[in-house]
């Protein structure tokens, strides 16, 4: 009886480590992608936009001192929440590639915003502005590779273009950035 | 030296006239050909010249009718006008630097502009403004193409574009009168005088345009009404046999009435005022005949730029922005010509420039001091039908080492039918004043661009007061950078062949430029978050093509030629980094990224590939008629980055080509006195961003009236 309680223990353990080795692997969720636009103030004076890839959207400012976030933008200065920017383990690597091509993020290598002044994304780093049609243009081929507030999950990012929201006069008030991103929930550093 | 030029003919002239009158100064070979002066220092006969020389002649220019030096230069093969790129960023407000020519696909900065042989003087952003030159007294242009640092130094890397004005000749009176579209009204006085030893040549001119806008979507005028004033004087005096002493006067003012809209304080306002530029040069030079026909000048050459601008905000009358800049140059030249020696002719020369400038934009008075020196040999091999040319110049300037450049020329004319040429030579550009103590703090935008000798006591500055950003770390700054000075090497080749009724070219070209002076963003910006720039030297870039001349005589009365050149101007880092991968580019409707391919690199922004001009022309020589069409195309350019890698790769990026068509006519009246009639810019081609100096189709009507008394010449 003992035996055969030992017995089904096991057969039960077994079914769970099977079904549960099953479940894993069918609940490996896919790295999540998508494509969003946020809008961000055209100024250096207001609030920063604090963006979370696990909930694929911005945060309220009040958040701002949380692990809430992972990167911010205020006009075309980047914080990603560490250091200086937050209490956050979030880092970046910039890379020059092709998204797509980029399967898996390094585990090492971030950079952090040591102090305010020598933040890991430099501002001027990720566009060109011409001073003719006044337009900021994402370099071409510069991926973002975050490391998540959490300091545990990874995610890439892209932008794909920035403009100007319709304004009246002449100048204008809201940035739209959009970006393509790949989070990948589980901590593993792949994108696939 | 430039004395007696012959009148040239290329194209829709016959030596005629008072052009026949002029004796040879060189009768080495007593032809009627035309000579030429800027490839060698020398009067030589133009098919016998080994470097590439383009020569326009007075009645040429005459006959387009066109009053702007810029619109005759665009008429010549290769030779494209172009805008600083920094005065298409104004965005409607007045661009205060004017055009400039491109050679060969290089920059209006490396092209020397001289007049008489002497430098003009008065650079913005690197272009030598053309509109403030008359026209009327030309007596000829030459174009040289290649690097010609050999004779005339800096700036002359891509070639010289020198402008010859007329010398005293006999007595004559030319009267010009013009009237065109919106507003232009121009009126020309041109007096020469020669008696026995004395020869004085006079020359008055003023123009005034009612200015034009090309997009009435912003506030103000493309080109604002601007008005030009000419006045040159030159003495001639024939002292003895041996010695002749010339003296020359000009003075230049051009005046224009600003009014355009500015953002203060996040409101628009209207400012005006005015800008004016004003040059004043005088040259003197004393030529002294030594025996063994060899000739001795002596040249001193002052020349005074400036250019002062004010606006006031209209509302409220306070002033809002103004700037002066001055510029001084002295130059004292000696040049010996001797032409028997060493089997050959030589010409060699020394001479000492002294630079300075006074502006507000500038630290300091700075000053540059330039010590040069030159010589060129010139051997004729007869047995073999070979010339060969071989020079060099060495230059030292205060901030750099001497800096030599040298060129080998050879033609080969087996016959009166072919001529074969080449020639290689080395140049340099030294840093100009901008690149070395600009001080210049936008006021209203808020970046700064300094110096490279500014940039040190000026971040302390700004660091001082508070300027830069919290925690910059300015110390790698703090010595001064010395720039040097960009340098190349041009290689030109070509056969041409002329036989009765027509002649035909073919030239391939070669250059490249080393360490280009470009700004930079520093790694810190100001406190107010915009970058401070500075200049350092990077990149190279090369240009190649290959241009063709065809010219014919269809009747002795029609003419046609046909110019064409093809171009490929690239950035030598930018080739690199493709071969590298490391240049992508991002479609702006789909977003997909790929990497750039070499053949979607187009090169260079601003260059067309093909450029071709075409012209027909009539003349009636004994009925006093002619007519002529002339056509100019620019095939597409590049104009802006849309694909987020900075170059040239996407059709989109290309502006559209165009062709500007011409058309004048003239009809003598009377014995002296003639009309001239034409309409420029056929098409009406318009682009109010890239080609602002282009107002649209212009009709003109002009009435000349020659008096001229042979009796008394010489």
């Amino acid at each position: 009886m003992k035996k055969n309680l030992f017995a089904a223990m096991i057969l039960t353990l077994f079914v769970l480590v099977v079904s549960c080795k099953k479940d894993a692997t069918v609940a490996v969720v896919p790295a999540v992608s998508a494509t969003q636009t946020i809008s961000v103030p055209f100024s250096s004076a207001t609030n920063f936009r604090f963006f979370s890839f696990k909930d694929s959207t911005l945060v309220t400012s009040a958040d701002s001192t949380t692990t809430k976030w992972d990167f911010a933008v205020r006009f075309t200065k980047f914080l990603v929440n560490s250091n200086a920017s937050g209490p956050g383990n979030a880092g970046v690597i910039m890379q020059d590639g092709i998204f797509s091509d980029i399967k898996s993020a390094p585990t090492s290598g971030y950079s952090y915003d040591t102090t305010a002044t020598r933040l890991a994304i430099k501002d001027g780093s990720w566009y060109d502005y011409n001073a003719v049609t006044r337009t900021l243009t994402p370099k071409a081929g510069k991926v973002f590779i975050f490391r998540t507030a959490d300091g545990l999950r990874y995610a890439k990012m892209q932008l794909l273009s920035v403009d100007y929201a319709p304004f009246v006069g002449m100048t204008p008030t809201t940035l739209l950035y959009k970006f393509q991103y790949t989070y990948q929930p589980n901590g593993s550093t792949s994108f696939q | 030296m430039f004395q007696r030029v012959i009148i040239g003919f290329l194209l829709f002239t016959t030596c005629r006239g008072y052009a026949q009158s002029q004796k040879f100064a060189d009768t080495l070979f007593g032809s009627s050909e035309p000579l030429v002066v800027t490839s060698t220092r020398v009067a030589g006969k133009l098919s016998n010249v080994a470097v590439p020389v383009t020569l326009v002649s007075a009645k040429q220019i005459q006959q387009t009718g066109l009053l702007r030096l810029q619109d005759v230069l665009q008429e010549q093969t290769g030779l494209a006008v172009v805008n600083a790129p920094l005065a298409s960023s104004l965005n409607g407000y007045p661009n205060p630097f004017g055009q400039g020519i491109q050679m060969m696909g290089l920059d209006p900065a490396y092209t020397l502009i001289l007049l008489d042989g002497e430098p003009l003087v008065g650079r913005n952003a690197g272009i030598v403004n053309l509109g403030r030159l008359a026209i009327g007294n030309i007596q000829q242009l030459e174009i040289v193409k290649g690097p010609s640092s050999c004779l005339y130094g800096s700036e002359a890397m891509a070639g010289v574009i020198n402008i010859i004005t007329q010398k005293p000749l006999g007595n004559r009176l030319d009267v010009q009168a013009y009237g065109a579209s919106r507003n232009t009204t121009s009126a020309t006085l041109s007096f020469s005088h020669q008696q026995r030893s004395t020869g004085i040549q006079a020359f008055l001119h003023q123009y005034s345009s009612g200015g034009y806008d090309l997009d009435p979507t912003t506030f103000g005028k493309t080109v604002d009404p601007y008005q030009i004033t000419n006045a040159n004087f030159k003495w001639v005096q024939d002292v003895s046999a041996k010695s002749q002493l010339t003296f020359s006067f000009r003075l230049n003012q051009q005046n224009q009435q600003n009014r355009y809209q500015i953002q203060s304080q996040a409101t628009p306002e209207i400012v005006s005022g005015k800008s004016t530029e004003q040059d004043a040069t005088a040259f003197f030079q004393w030529r002294y005949h030594l025996p063994g026909a060899a000739k001795l000048y002596i040249r001193s050459f002052i020349n005074t730029y400036e250019n002062s601008a004010y606006v006031n905000l209209e509302k409220t009358g306070a002033r809002f922005d103004e700037l002066n800049f001055k510029q001084q140059l002295i130059k004292q030249e000696a040049q010996l010509q001797i032409p028997k020696v060493l089997f050959g002719q030589m010409v060699a020369g020394a001479g000492f420039m002294v630079d300075a400038v006074t502006a507000t934009r500038y630290q300091g008075n700075p000053s540059l001091n330039t010590w040069y020196a030159f010589a060129q040999q010139e051997w004729k091999i007869p047995a073999y039908h070979v010339t060969v040319i071989a020079g060099a110049r060495i230059d030292e300037r205060q901030d750099f080492r001497a800096k030599l450049s040298p060129r080998l020329a050879i033609a080969w004319k087996p016959d009166d039918h072919w001529k074969i040429a080449a020639s290689i030579g080395g140049g340099f550009k030294a840093p100009d004043f901008r690149h070395l103590y600009l001080n210049y703090n936008n006021p209203q935008i808020g970046y700064s661009l300094l110096g490279a000798q500014t940039l040190p006591q000026e971040l302390l500055r700004l660091q001082q007061a508070g300027l830069l950003q919290n925690g910059a770390q300015i110390a790698p700054y703090l010595t001064p950078a010395s720039l040097l000075p960009e340098y190349g090497m041009g290689i030109h080749g070509s056969a041409a062949y002329r036989s009765a009724g027509w002649q035909a070219s073919l030239g391939l070209f070669y250059n490249e430029i080393h360490q280009l002076i470009d700004f930079y963003s520093l790694p810190f910006s100001r406190s107010n978050g915009l970058p401070v720039y500075s200049y350092h030297n990077v990149g190279r870039i090369y240009t190649r093509g290959l241009e063709a001349d065809v010219q014919i005589a269809i009747s002795p009365r029609l003419k046609c030629s046909v110019g064409y050149q093809y171009l490929e101007a690239k950035d030598k880092d930018v080739i690199a980094a493709i071969d590298a991968q490391k240049i992508y580019r991002r479609d702006p409707q789909t977003f997909v990224t790929e990497l750039v391919k070499q053949q979607d690199y187009q090169g260079l922004p601003n260059r067309s590939k093909h450029t071709a001009q075409v012209k027909i022309g009539y003349e009636q020589t004994a009925a006093g008629f002619y007519a002529n069409l002339r056509a100019i195309y620019r095939s597409p350019y590049g104009w802006m980055d849309i694909n987020g890698n900075q170059i040239m790769d996407d059709p989109k990026e290309m502006t559209s080509g165009f062709t500007l068509l011409n058309f004048t006519t003239a009809k003598s009246i009377t014995k002296n006195t003639s009309i001239q009639l034409g309409i420029e810019n056929i098409l009406n081609y318009t682009q109010s961003v890239q080609q602002p100096q282009l107002p649209g189709r212009t009709f003109f009507v002009s009435l000349q009236c020659s008096l001229s008394n042979t009796n008394n010449k010489k």
